[in-house]
């Protein structure tokens, strides 16, 4: 670990009685100032993350470390910490001024130093002047930024957001994500974030966490993430995905469909079965015979920005392609890809191996040059 | 129209009921004390009631009925606090209230074997080597005994209230720093003050008006103005006064109600 980083879960397990562990044996590490994601399908153990460096809750083995120690034990209200709830959760019987100077009344700050930070909090989210509103009279995109203030007031090392952003309209989801990233990076804190929405994932974080069934599956950037996912429930889940059984012949080369491509991947033992990923973006539609595959379309939906196109092969194998070109139902036509569009995960990676393998590429590559 | 016509047809025995049970025996009230011993018309009672000794038994009505809620209020909300952290609240809830089902008497007769000079209170006293004590007919045992029959009805709206607070509320505070006892002052208080405020409305006002356990277990020591207007009706048989006494407690009634209602906040 280096002196960035600031939050490390070691080995942590969090178990309600007999039941399935909701965290199992997980190890991250965090660091300063970045934009962290955590992204899953509701029930996989993110909010029970947040709740557990928050401090509302204890692992059941394992240990929470802040700056390297050991914070376990630590209670809510003594953690450097801030949260953004899910549902807001400003008091009803205080007013926004009120509601942001929570904290400040708490650690004694003189009356002349509140007033002067509730301001700056309230500006900071384009809320100056609404410091004698009463919360009942707020939207809920108004509330949500006073959320936010009342955290960032606090000048907390990291801020928690528990899926702030899923009571909002489409519209102004989109335009908090902007404000968000936005906010984080003139602060300069640590915010973490939970969602179950990859696209607000991918658009928001430096890293995102993969979760699925307590378990980490996969950490990275959200393009690694997007472009080399680990396993099929993270190829699955973060955008749309077409994904094949195949064979990885030898190293660039695969077979799926009952023919063999050129491909980019490599280090895979010959003759294993592997599964292929393409996205739908990448599929290209060509002519019938200038196709690298074959096949007879399904149906269309007309999307707005493309065409959502679903092809059978002969094989029975679905395509998924979107496209700004039009297809008709019942066409039968070509589809083009790159050998880069290619993704090979091979059945049952961990993510420790499939990271060991994208290394030794990289050893490879030097060496060959 | 027709739908409209029947509607109305169903508020007949709602305002039957309200007239014959509430406004009329109100106007009642209003108009016997205006009245002497003797049936004529007159203001006396109402100088009357502006005389030291009238004076005197309104303080101490409400000294008495300011003790037992603000006791009752200093029990119960532990209590329902304490309730609310249970595994089978709602058992352990209806365990507090069935006791309120049981008559006022039969419970006023039940202290009095308890507080007796033979009974269970001053036989533990022996126990531990303390001189029988006189504990019935004492301002002590009033105020326990009305405590006791009252509590129920304020652990009940401060339970509810406790009960519908959003625990998310309690970890905000807690996250931004506050300790247990900050988080209650600052937030658990003050969100439930609907149901302290109800309580003491539930048990203040039956408690000004309290009668029957002021003779059994204070043994006239305590004279209320719930007591002066039963002594009146049924003793004195001075309707009149009785009627002006009732008149001022309704009066404080609805001053009380005014003063505890919840207010609409930001209006």
């Amino acid at each position: 670990m280096n002196n960035n980083t600031i939050i490390q879960f070691k080995d942590v397990t969090k178990q309600f009685a007999d039941d399935q562990p909701v965290l199992d044996h997980v190890n991250f590490e965090i660091e300063r100032g970045k934009f962290y994601t955590l992204l899953g399908p509701s029930g996989c153990g993110k909010t029970t993350i947040l709740r557990l460096i928050a401090g509302f809750t204890q692992p059941t083995s394992g240990e929470v470390l802040f700056d390297n120690h050991i914070y376990n034990h630590v209670p809510a209200n003594k953690r450097q910490v801030n949260t953004v709830f899910q549902d807001y959760a400003l008091f009803p019987h205080l007013n926004v001024f009120e509601n942001v100077a929570f904290g400040l009344r708490i650690q004694k700050f003189k009356e002349k130093d509140i007033e002067k930070k509730v301001k700056q909090a309230l500006s900071f989210v384009n809320l100056a002047g609404y410091e004698e509103r009463e919360v009942s009279e707020m939207s809920g995109g108004q509330r949500q930024r006073v959320a936010i203030a009342r955290a960032i007031v606090n000048e907390p090392q990291v801020i928690l957001l528990d899926e702030p952003l899923s009571a909002l309209d489409l519209k102004l989801r989109t335009q908090m994500q902007y404000e968000l990233r936005d906010l984080q990076r003139r602060l300069g804190i640590t915010f973490i974030f939970v969602t179950h929405d990859q696209e607000e994932a991918l658009a928001m974080s430096d890293e995102i966490f993969v979760i699925n069934k307590g378990k980490i599956q996969q950490s990275g950037t959200p393009i690694d993430i997007y472009d080399e996912p680990v396993n099929r429930f993270v190829a699955d889940f973060i955008g749309e995905s077409n994904i094949v059984k195949g064979t990885m012949i030898r190293d660039f080369l695969v077979s799926f469909t009952g023919k063999e491509f050129e491909c980019v991947d490599q280090g895979i033992a010959e003759n294993k079965k592997v599964e292929v990923v393409i996205r739908p973006e990448d599929l290209h539609i060509v002519p019938w015979e200038q196709g690298k595959l074959q096949v007879k379309v399904h149906s269309t939906l007309f999307r707005g920005v493309h065409y959502e196109i679903i092809c059978h092969d002969s094989a029975g194998n679905e395509w998924l392609v979107h496209s700004t070109k039009k297809a008709k139902a019942g066409d039968t036509i070509g589809l083009y890809f790159d050998p880069e569009a290619i993704h090979v995960m091979v059945v049952g990676e961990t993510e420790e191996e499939f990271d060991r393998r994208l290394e030794s590429y990289a050893v490879d590559d030097t060496s060959a040059n | 129209m027709q739908t409209k016509h029947y509607q109305k047809l169903y508020m007949v025995p709602y305002f039957l009921w309200i007239i014959v049970f509430v406004v009329a025996p109100l106007l009642l009230v209003l108009y016997y004390s205006f009245f002497d011993v003797e049936g004529h018309f007159t203001f006396t009672n109402y100088q009357k009631f502006f005389t030291p000794v009238y004076l005197k038994m309104t303080f101490s009505s409400f000294w008495y009925a300011f003790l037992i809620t603000l006791i009752a209020l200093i029990i119960a909300y532990p209590v329902a606090y304490l309730l609310t952290k249970t595994k089978h609240k709602q058992l352990w809830l209806l365990l507090i209230i069935v006791p309120s089902w049981v008559n006022l008497l039969l419970k006023a007769y039940a202290f009095i074997g308890i507080f007796g000079q033979y009974g269970l209170a001053n036989g533990l006293l022996g126990l531990v080597g303390i001189a029988p004590k006189q504990i019935l007919f004492t301002d002590f045992s009033f105020v326990f005994v009305a405590v006791y029959i009252f509590i129920p009805f304020m652990i009940l709206p401060i339970f509810n209230a406790l009960n519908e607070l959003n625990d998310t509320y309690i970890d905000a505070a807690k996250d931004l720093g506050a300790s247990k006892w900050t988080t209650f002052r600052r937030v658990i208080f003050p969100l439930t003050i609907g149901g302290v405020k109800s309580g003491c409305q539930i048990v203040f006002i039956p408690a000004l008006s309290l009668f029957m356990l002021t003779r059994l277990i204070a043994g006239s020591r305590v004279i209320t103005l719930g007591t002066a207007i039963e002594q009146h009706f049924l003793v004195t048989q001075d309707w009149g006064m009785g009627s002006t006494i009732a008149v001022f407690l309704i009066i404080a009634m609805f001053i009380i109600m005014a003063f505890t209602a919840d207010r609409k906040r930001g209006a």
